[in-house]
């Protein structure tokens, strides 16, 4: 369908999509700081439309010529007027309901991310050891969004990492003949299994501590996948110069990502007296901090467990 | 390997059975963990044995009505579509 429309589009009408694409007033990102997104809903739907990619820019060009006889039948035309209004209500459905289940909204602060975020934070997650301020900043009583912010958790890193972590088993089985296609659900299937166990078993301990913290289970979840980049990088070696590249690089990134999780989460997890360094004595506090080690001593052993296998 | 999503849900379920069915009187009371032999008030921090406790007690209470509808699945075998896992 594609193809056929961009054939058949004609170049005038591609023209003029992307000279609208190219004008949007575009905030800077700084002027509004609640603003997680640049704001380019200026133009209209048709802008929107035009912002989808070059594929599809020829598709609304197509389909007007070859329905202009569909739609002078009048029956047509009603019935797809009744299709579009019943669209727009489903639509709207949906959108009410799904803040329910999801909260679409808490999650765009997680991928409101930018190129120079992700490239600072892959840093601070392979070479933790510079880095001194580990607090986040706040805005007006609101974490500042990641892009603002390199120590704020972001959850698109985590999501990227785990896609690319199924992808490079597969590879990596590949090389080993040992691939097959249901193995790479399973191993999907099995890291999100062991996520879940993970993020169950901390917000466990978290009750059971009674640790009042404002973490909540999404910046849990992107805390814990931060590992599966350390993962990549092991098995990538691994692939590349054998068991001793795996083991090396291994090793570098479950030091890196324990040293990261323990600065991290000690801030969230424990009281504020202990978070700046003074020790704090006390049953409460020294629990608190073997929660912390333990969550980040699990890692490099979950690191170890889920990538032991691909490398041979 | 062969940790699978669906894996994790049956141990779930059968770790949640577990506390449900540990039996009040015969059990739990001898051991001092009873639901009246905890509750010491509005003190400073509730611990970790009365948090146990609260647990315990909620997950009882929960699993009586809606626990044992989730059980159903499980119990007749039925084969739930989806990325679970080879053993579904």
């Amino acid at each position: 369908m594609h193809p056929g429309g961009l054939v058949a589009a004609g170049t005038p009408r591609q023209r003029k999509w992307p000279s609208k694409r190219r004008t949007p007033v575009s905030q800077p990102g700084m002027a509004d700081p609640h603003q997680l997104f640049d704001d380019t809903s200026s133009t209209q739907s048709r802008g929107y439309g035009a912002q989808r990619g070059p594929s599809s820019l020829g598709y609304p060009a197509a389909s007007a010529s070859p329905q202009a006889a569909f739609l002078a039948d009048p029956v047509s035309n009603m019935a797809m007027a009744y299709g579009s209004s019943l669209a727009a209500q489903g639509k709207e459905l949906v959108d009410k309901n799904i803040d329910r289940f999801i909260p679409v909204t808490k999650l765009k602060y997680y991928f409101a991310v930018d190129t120079m975020y992700v490239g600072k934070k892959l840093g601070l997650l392979f070479f933790p050891y510079l880095h001194q301020d580990w607090e986040v900043q706040y805005q007006q009583d609101t974490p500042v969004a990641p892009r603002f912010d390199v120590n704020a958790p972001d959850l698109y890193i985590p999501a990227m990492a785990f896609i690319t972590y199924i992808l490079v088993a597969g590879l990596a089985l590949g090389t080993q003949d040992r691939f097959s296609p249901d193995l790479l659900g399973l191993q999907a299937s099995s890291a999100l299994a062991w996520l879940t166990l993970e993020v169950l078993a901390i917000l466990l301990s978290l009750y059971l501590v009674t640790v009042n913290t404002d973490l909540t289970t999404i910046d849990l979840v992107a805390f814990l996948g931060y590992k599966y980049v350390g993962m990549i990088g092991g098995v990538l070696m691994g692939l590349l110069f054998g068991k001793i590249g795996y083991y090396l690089v291994l090793g570098w990134c479950c030091v890196s990502i324990f040293v990261f999780m323990i600065r991290t989460l000690r801030l969230k997890i424990l009281a504020d007296a202990a978070a700046e360094g003074i020790p704090v004595r006390g049953a409460r506090n020294q629990l608190r901090m073997y929660l912390t080690m333990a969550v980040a001593a699990a890692q490099p052993l979950l690191m170890y467990w889920l990538t032991f296998h691909l490398v041979r | 390997m062969a940790f699978t999503l669906y894996s994790l849900l049956q141990a779930a379920l059968l770790c949640v059975n577990a506390i449900a069915v540990l039996h009040e009187e015969r059990f739990l009371k001898n051991i001092g963990w009873g639901t009246d032999q905890g509750i010491g008030g509005f003190g400073e921090e509730p611990g970790i044995k009365s948090q146990l406790m609260n647990l315990i007690r909620s997950v009882r209470t929960v699993m009586r009505g809606i626990g044992c509808l989730l059980a159903v699945p499980q119990l007749e075998g039925w084969k739930i579509p989806g990325p679970w896992g080879p053993c579904n």
